[in-house]
């Protein structure tokens, strides 16, 4: 990738009882080099995909350890080589976005959990969930519980977080079960301290390497193993991940004086909790509560002895628990009444069943709790107020707005080449009529969102085209498919291209080919032109399409709308039968900018000659009609006050954002819009020639340019004005 | 657990993406953590760099920790009503983080930028979508305890600095973090990244959040010089004459235009032209008289190929074009225009007769959206900027154009519509003088705003004027209402969907 994480790495290198400073994802990844693991593979997505990015760039460190980096192509690639720790005392551990990557991984997470492991692995999971989320709403909770895997949900504090990964991977092997570590979004970035221990070189490496195989046909996923496996499950690894995480106080339990009632809660919530409790005063700001917490660090397995020990005597307890199903509090109600124990659960009543807990949502739920239960000795009343006040604050800000603000939906970078791709798919509709496009997963599912609003229907990375399988033979024309490069390399080259192409379908494919992973942080795909290894992966999507048969291939480079416009009216309209694949080739501007701005400074500063290209509109010559802007939505393409006495409708302007990308001025080309766009390119350094050829234009230019327009003079009393203000 | 406890300093920054909020986090980081104090952030980054909102929120505990004391548990959300920092990079941001509750009269210190990115929704409309802020810029004002509003893009951009960096300025100003301003420009030389123009722009904010800037308001536009012109005196002086004081400045720009566009005779017309509804609209106000004037001059100077080339071959506009690339004096500056002349611009300019067998027989075989010349015209050399200029002096050729003939006869329909209402009643006149505004644009659109405006002439204006001496109570007052509802649904979508069926549903009412 584009980007260098070189101060990352060095912290990755902290020795015995140094003091980390950063992000929980990169403590995380700390955490994994000090409990000695052999193996790390995973698949990008926020908001995980530093783990990786940086190991990639700690190369030197992890060829020092022995450690082995898998920047796998899927989520199902980086689960199934958590079977490394099935048959060897190997630790290991995966990574990706949740519950979109479970989702993939699980055929091999199914069968690993069935066969169980003898070195620890550890799935690292971040829980895109909430405010931020780019994905389905799901709880990876469910996939825990239906192959029994175990869950840790820290408290979002360092500390916690890297003790949990060291547990984690001893919990993993006295019980032979993988491990998942629950991470949300803000816990993911949240940013603090933690001491650090020294990297622990792995048993077995690339530096010791492991002699013989390891036979074992119980550890063999086929009857009659699996049914010994399952029963193992619930006979010996169940039982010894319950004795390990009460033994070693995984779970906390913090005491309160209102011993009357207690809340429960997920470890990532605590923060949330205590500062909510801190609100309506009954903790303070350094979490001692005056209601007795019981904090779940493992969230799966439920520890029914604690669950009781901490309920015993009390009236009624709050089960804060985000997401849906309310798989905790069910089980907690399960566990009471087999204790039987009277006390009341609350939970889901006062806290909603779908979306993030926020402060304000957990604040809400206390308050709700509270007047509930109406414990002795608390103020319920001033929960009660501080609720009130929540609202009004909200309700006078409304009103003085005069109504919500607009929103503010993501876009397509500036110069983002996949915008043209959708600028060409609008102008198409003109021609013939709008059709089914299924989208994809990537930046350009964007598409789907002002000013496009292109695409149907989302199914799931790399599903575009499998997902128009259904659609497509019942419909009146082609219907369009896209893919990104990256869904094209995760599964879509099989799922899509060859089950396509076994069908016999006749649709159109789009494979937007920026070069990167983009959405994820611009990581280098099969098809890069650069690869971990420096060079290019060797890999081509032509190729591999050729391979799998597609006839009907074009390329096209996407800046040039007139051309995508065009191909992508030949796959609609030609005879020929079957899948017809258009590949829209355009590198990621971030990452291209992010490279090419160093490297023309640097130019420039040696004196070579740069051009530096930039777009204009005329003013005066633009109508304010803005379908410029309806066709492209670049945020460097704006509006601005109307320069003309005479127009009120604002004029499109480009502003100092731009990267000269030239969108605007071929969309308007193509579709025809009107004469107000210009490029202009500035030179840096011209050489003699230039400089001279230059001035000599410029003079005849002058003496050949149209006479000037004669000011309107002024009116009597405006005269006066503008002398009374000189 | 009394009120007086210690808590957390909150801050929260609504940014949006590619502002540096991840390097303004970093500075105050390394800012608490030389001033020892307990720091913690979180982000919500999502999609950060694709030009969504991203928000940063951060808690510092004021007091020293000692070594091994137990740490305060900080949020890692913000809480509504204690935020004590609340910074918004851009002012309907500002708005936002109202609305979610962050800023409270006790409590919250604001910062925003009073400068705008419009959202989407406001720029693509098709006349103008954009929210009106000064209620928003009051509603801030209201809740927070603290306003520290001003231009921060403007400050960033005359300061020769960035937006994160006069922000962090601005925050160390308000003196409400536990930090001294000392330690935050420490912060920015530990960085070690054009540390200069941080610090620039970090001085900045500072001062702006002391008080110790008047605000910054755009410049007001200098009223252009008053170069005596014999040519346009004349027109002044009947403008002066026959018009009322509302109109006068409109009129008079819009002969002028007329006069820029063709010749003395043409702005003669316009002024002719404009005489009839004066007449007509003498009980009024002239706001009539004004709003036509201002439609008719538009009008008069639609956008054919030669006025475009006139306005593109002008010295001052190279001027602009060199400005708006930022080029210093002694760089050259290539310059690519995007034409693409069609049947239409090339009709415009023949022989009526001509010009309207071409026409019919493009939209007959279906060639008149087809046939087009894609230019990329350099006109920063000799020959380029040479075709344009030649295009450009093609004016006196214009009258004898086709086009010239289609719309001059347009233009008549339209005035007599509007002179007839005006000597009814003004609001229906507004209104119709209004449609022409339905007309903008270029090729398709040009087309496609015409032929709305036409549509409204048949279905609403005219036969409202053929009823003319209806008696019935409101008959002009609905009238007009009618027009004004059409032409702003005719502005709602491009495909005229929604003008569509707001005529059925006019239809229906009236039936």
């Amino acid at each position: 990738m584009e980007r260098s994480f070189k101060a990352e790495v060095e912290s990755l290198r902290l020795g015995e009882g140094e003091t980390f400073h950063g992000e929980g994802i990169l403590a995380v990844t700390k955490a994994l080099l000090q409990s000695g693991v052999s193996y790390v593979g995973g698949y990008q997505g926020a908001p995980v995909s530093h783990l990786i990015d940086v190991l990639v760039d700690a190369k030197p460190l992890l060829d020092e350890l022995g450690v082995h980096l898998e920047t796998s192509t899927s989520e199902a690639a980086a689960a199934a080589m958590l079977g490394a720790s099935i048959n060897y005392p190997l630790r290991g551990a995966a990574t990706w976005k949740a519950t979109v990557g479970t989702n993939v991984a699980s055929d091999a997470l199914s069968n690993l959990a069935s066969a169980g492991v003898k070195g620890g692995a550890l799935i690292v999971i971040g829980e895109d969930y909430g405010e931020g989320a780019s994905i389905i709403q799901e709880r990876s909770h469910a996939f825990a519980m239906k192959s029994q895997m175990w869950l840790l949900d820290p408290r979002p504090n360092l500390p916690t977080i890297v003790n949990m990964v060291e547990r984690g991977f001893e919990l993993s092997e006295v019980s032979n079960t993988p491990v998942m570590l629950e991470l949300r979004i803000r816990a993911c970035h949240v940013y603090g301290r933690f001491k650090t221990k020294a990297n622990r070189r792995p048993q077995f490496s690339r530096h010791d390497l492991i002699e013989r195989p390891d036979f074992d046909f119980s550890r063999i996923c086929l009857p009659p193993a699996t049914y010994a496996q399952e029963r193992h499950k619930v006979e010996h690894r169940m039982p010894a991940a319950i004795r390990y995480v009460a033994e070693n106080r995984l779970n906390e339990m913090f005491p309160g004086d209102a011993g009357e009632i207690g809340v429960i809660m997920q470890g990532g919530l605590y923060n949330t909790v205590v500062r909510a409790l801190h609100q309506v005063g009954l903790a303070d700001a350094f979490g001692r509560s005056r209601i007795p917490l019981y904090v779940l660090n493992v969230t799966y397995p439920l520890i029914p002895d604690e669950v009781a020990k901490f309920c015993v005597g009390k009236k009624a307890v709050l089960m804060v628990e985000e997401g849906q199903p309310d798989y905790l509090e069910q089980a907690i109600n399960v566990v009471l009444r087999k204790a039987d124990l009277q006390t009341r659960v609350h939970g889901k009543d006062v806290l909603p069943m779908a979306g993030e807990y926020t402060s304000e949502t957990v604040l809400r739920g206390v308050a709700g709790f509270l007047e509930k239960v109406a414990p002795r000795n608390i103020d319920v009343a001033r929960a009660t107020s501080r609720v009130k006040t929540v609202d009004e604050h909200k309700a006078q800000a409304l009103s003085l707005l005069g109504g919500p603000v607009p929103p503010r939906p993501p876009s397509f970078c500036t110069g983002c080449p996949e915008r043209p791709i959708f600028s060409a798919l609008k102008i198409l509709e003109r021609d013939l009529g709008p059709t089914h496009i299924s989208a994809d997963i990537g930046c350009h599912t964007f598409s789907t969102l002002p000013p496009f609003n292109l695409g149907n229907t989302v199914l799931g990375y790399g599903l575009g085209l499998a997902s128009s399988a259904g659609v497509g033979p019942s419909f009146n024309k082609r219907v369009i498919s896209m893919m990104g490069d990256g869904g094209f390399w995760h599964n879509g080259l099989t799922n899509g291209v060859a089950s396509a192409n076994f069908n016999r379908n006749d649709g159109v494919l789009v494979v937007v080919k920026n070069g990167y992973s983009s959405a994820t942080g611009w990581q280098w795909l099969p098809s890069s032109l650069q690869s971990r290894s420096a060079g290019p992966g060797g890999m081509t999507i032509e190729g591999a399409l050729k391979g799998v048969g597609v006839k009907w291939l074009k390329t096209v480079y996407t800046y040039e709308v007139s051309k995508v416009v065009k191909v992508l009216k030949e796959a609609m309209t030609t005879a020929e039968r079957g899948l017809k694949v258009i590949i829209a080739e355009g590198e990621c501007m971030l990452a291209k900018q992010r490279r090419v701005r160093a490297e023309d400074a640097k130019k420039i500063k040696a004196g070579k000659r740069v051009a530096m290209p930039k777009f204009g509109v005329d003013d005066q010559v633009c109508t304010g009609d803005h379908s410029c802007i309806r066709l492209s939505g670049c945020p460097s393409l704006s509006v601005k006050e109307n320069p003309d006495k005479l127009r009120r409708d604002p004029v499109a302007t480009v502003i100092e954002t731009c990267v000269g990308c030239g969108n605007c001025g071929e969309v308007s080309h193509a579709a025809i819009l009107c004469p107000s766009f210009y490029k202009t390119e500035v030179v840096y350094n011209p050489g003699a020639l230039e400089r001279v050829l230059d001035g000599i234009r410029r003079r005849v230019i002058a003496w050949l340019a149209t006479p000037e327009a004669i000011p309107t003079p002024a009116l009597p009393g405006e005269a006066r004005m503008a002398e009374a203000a000189e | 657990m009394a009120a007086t406890d210690p808590r957390p300093v909150t801050l929260m920054i609504a940014a949006m993406g590619g502002e540096g909020g991840g390097v303004l986090t970093d500075w105050i980081l390394t800012a608490a953590h030389e001033a020892h104090l307990v720091a913690q952030n979180t982000a919500i980054p999502g999609v950060a760099q694709r030009t969504g909102a991203t928000t940063y929120y951060m808690e510092i505990f004021p007091e020293r920790m000692p070594d091994g004391a137990s740490e305060p548990v900080m949020s890692i959300y913000p809480q509504v009503g204690d935020v004590d920092v609340m910074v918004a990079t851009e002012l309907v941001e500002a708005g936002r983080a109202c609305q979610n509750g962050y800023v409270t009269p006790d409590r919250t210190t604001l910062i925003a930028s009073t400068h705008r990115v419009y959202a989407i929704a406001e720029k693509t409309a098709m006349g103008d979508g954009r929210l009106d802020t000064t209620q928003i810029e009051t509603a801030v004002r209201r809740m927070a305890k603290r306003a520290v509003l001003f231009d921060v893009a403007r400050a960033a951009r005359d300061n020769g600095s960035v937006i994160n960096a006069v922000i962090l300025g601005a925050i160390a100003g308000t003196g409400v973090l536990p930090i001294p301003a000392e330690t935050f420009e420490r912060a920015i030389r530990a960085e070690g990244k054009s540390v200069d123009a941080n610090l620039r722009g970090f001085a900045y904010g500072l001062k702006a959040a002391k008080g110790d800037i008047v605000e910054l308001r755009p410049r007001a536009a200098k009223p252009a010089a008053a170069t005596p012109s014999e040519v346009l005196a004349d027109f002044r002086d009947r403008v002066v004459r026959d018009y009322p004081q509302t109109a006068r400045e409109i009129v008079l720009e819009g002969a002028a235009r007329c006069f820029d566009y063709q010749d003395a005779p043409y702005a003669t017309l316009y002024l002719d032209r404009l005489d009839r509804i004066a007449a007509a609209d003498k009980a009024g106000d002239g706001t009539v008289t004004r709003e036509t004037g201002r439609h008719l001059a538009l009008w008069m100077t639609y956008e054919d190929v030669i006025r475009v080339a006139q306005i593109k071959t002008r010295t001052a506009r190279l001027d602009k074009v060199r400005a708006g690339a930022g080029a210093k004096p002694d760089q050259p500056v290539i310059a690519t225009e995007f034409l693409k002349p069609g049947i239409d611009e090339l009709c415009s300019i023949l022989p009526p007769v001509l010009g309207a067998r071409v026409i019919a027989w493009a939209d007959r075989t279906g060639r008149r959206d087809r046939l087009h010349l894609g230019l990329h015209i350099r006109t920063s050399t000799v020959f380029g900027f040479l075709m344009l200029r030649l295009m450009a002096a093609l004016k006196p050729w214009r009258r004898r154009g086709y086009r010239y003939g289609v719309e001059q006869s347009l233009i008549e329909r339209w005035l007599r519509a509007v002179e007839a209402a005006a000597g009814r009643d003004a609001g229906l006149a507004r209104e119709i003088a209004e449609c022409a505004r339905l007309i903008k644009g270029y090729s398709d659109t040009h087309r496609r705003g015409m032929g709305n405006f036409q549509r409204l002439m048949d279905t609403l204006v005219e036969p409202a004027l053929a009823a003319a001496g209806d008696k019935r109570p409101d008959f002009y007052a609905n009238a007009a209402a009618a027009i004004a509802t059409a032409r702003n649904a005719a502005l709602a979508d491009p495909e005229g969907q929604a003008l569509t069926r707001t005529l059925d549903q006019l239809a229906t009412a009236r039936a």
